[in-house]
């Protein structure tokens, strides 16, 4: 017999760096934030998206935000304006 | 050195066993894997100047942090020697510069090789190969030390084709991209030295390249005449965008270049300012999106080498397929300036054959990535 090492990292980190939000019981009446990544047809897709869930679930306002740079990570500035703001927040890719 | 890490392993019965168990864990790249047995995965740490349990690279849009011991069991898998280990730490060490913003290139349809360019003398040490055949199989340094990169995010990033990895086509690359810059046959000095390495030591740089596009010139020693067939692949509409370049000069035309006295920062500057196509042309070749417009950045791109500037107001989503009057005359460049071209020098003696490759990032999201390499 002889013995490999595992070229993994197993399993993933046990808990996650940030603790999750708590679910919103309702969207009713509701803020809905779309982020888009900037790349074509992302902030479309958002769009549709934000309609069926005012059709079906009573969302009041929707704040959108489009990254300029579809590989960078959110702003802090945006992710801060997001969450001030957002009872619950789409995030889409387009290409 | 013992390790302090959790050596999580399994048992087979022999190596060829361990080969098929590789295999069906998906620890492989498709070609079959050096069994990772405890010795050569120790023989490899020692080569290298960190710890078992030292990160090497710290993936943080998931947080996954690769260690030295990682990456050594990796590096065996690919068929590294021990030696090469400090290289590959470098390499790692580059990719993982939260500036590389490594998730882009791993994950996107771009799918996108991460080539490693290796200078100073750890190239003649480990016998990199910098001459005929640069790109192509045959040297073991380069063909591992590329592997393992590969390996390394195949393995611990979990980059696998379909599941992360959204590649929609990639390109062979992928395997590994590893080679040396010909530093002899180079009019100018060598590249790491260019960007900031003190001569006589030895450093990687990395990029995350689309295929190359081979360039072809046998006729002409002219370096005006030599640099337009370049220029010209650089502007080729399919990669076409804001994105940055790597040239890399075969000896013959490097030698060109040589004689004519043209410096580095020359030749960048002269490439950057031909490689251009027009809006027109952008237009009728669909390379136009209508989400450019509300890109301040991407509107800048289009419109800096346009005679009086954007339009005013901007236009609109529909004029990304219309060509409108004055288009023809609006140059839109690759790359936004001359920086965004690296020039380095390959290949074997004889051959006009040199080699452009374009960025996976469609603009100055991700800067080249020098890393010097430990002693």
């Amino acid at each position: 017999m002889i013995r490999i090492l595992d070229p993994t990292l197993g399993s993933a980190p046990a808990l996650p760096a940030t603790p999750r939000a708590a679910r919103p019981a309702s969207l009713r009446g509701a803020t809905l934030g779309l982020l888009a990544n900037g790349k074509s047809n992302g902030m479309a897709l958002l769009d549709r998206v934000a309609d069926y869930l005012r059709e079906r679930h009573g969302v009041a306002e929707v704040l959108r935000v489009a990254k300029t740079n579809a590989s960078a990570p959110v702003s802090e500035a945006d992710a801060a304006l997001l969450a001030k703001h957002c009872v619950a927040v789409v995030t889409a890719i387009g290409d | 050195m013992p390790s302090v890490t959790n050596r999580a392993g399994i048992d087979v019965a022999d190596p060829w066993a361990a080969i098929e168990a590789c295999y069906a864990r998906g620890w492989t790249d498709g070609l079959p894997v050096v069994p990772p047995t405890e010795a050569l995965v120790d023989a490899m740490l020692a080569a290298g100047p960190w710890a078992p349990d030292e990160v090497l690279l710290h993936e943080p849009v998931r947080d996954r942090a690769v260690t030295a011991e990682k990456a050594a069991i990796n590096a065996v898998m690919a068929g590294c020697r021990p030696e090469y280990f400090p290289v590959v730490g470098a390499a790692l060490r580059a990719v993982g510069d939260p500036a590389f913003m490594l998730h882009g290139p791993a994950t996107s349809t771009g799918g996108s090789a991460l080539m490693v360019i290796v200078n100073g003398p750890v190239a003649a040490r480990l016998a990199l190969n910098g001459k005929g055949n640069l790109f192509g199989p045959g040297a073991r340094a380069n063909a591992t030390i590329g592997r393992t990169l590969r390996l390394v995010l195949l393995n611990c990033l979990e980059c696998h084709p379909g599941v992360l990895d959204k590649s929609t086509q990639g390109w062979p690359g992928k395997y590994s991209l590893c080679f040396a810059e010909e530093e002899a046959a180079s009019p100018w000095e060598p590249l790491h030295v260019s960007r900031g390495v003190a001569p006589g030591r030895s450093a990687v740089t990395v990029y995350a390249a689309e295929s190359g596009h081979n360039v072809l010139s046998h006729g002409t020693s002219d370096p005006e005449r030599l640099l337009t067939c370049f220029a010209d692949a650089m502007a080729g509409l399919g990669s076409l965008s804001p994105g940055r370049s790597v040239i890399v000069f075969a000896p013959e035309h490097a030698a060109h270049l040589a004689r004519a006295g043209w410096s580095r920062a020359r030749v960048g500057a002269w490439l950057y300012a031909h490689a251009w196509r027009s809006l027109a042309d952008l237009k009728r070749g669909g390379k136009v999106e209508p989400a450019f417009f509300s890109n301040p950045s991407l509107v800048e791109w289009l419109y800096r080498d346009s005679p009086g500037g954007p339009p005013d107001p901007l236009p609109s989503a529909e004029d990304a397929e219309r060509v409108s009057e004055g288009d023809e005359a609006v140059r839109v460049h690759r790359g936004l300036g001359p920086d965004d071209v690296l020039l380095a020098v390959g290949g074997g003696e004889a051959g006009g054959h040199s080699a452009f490759f374009p960025s996976w990032s469609r603009g100055r999201s991700v800067p080249f990535v020098t890393v010097e390499v430990p002693a």
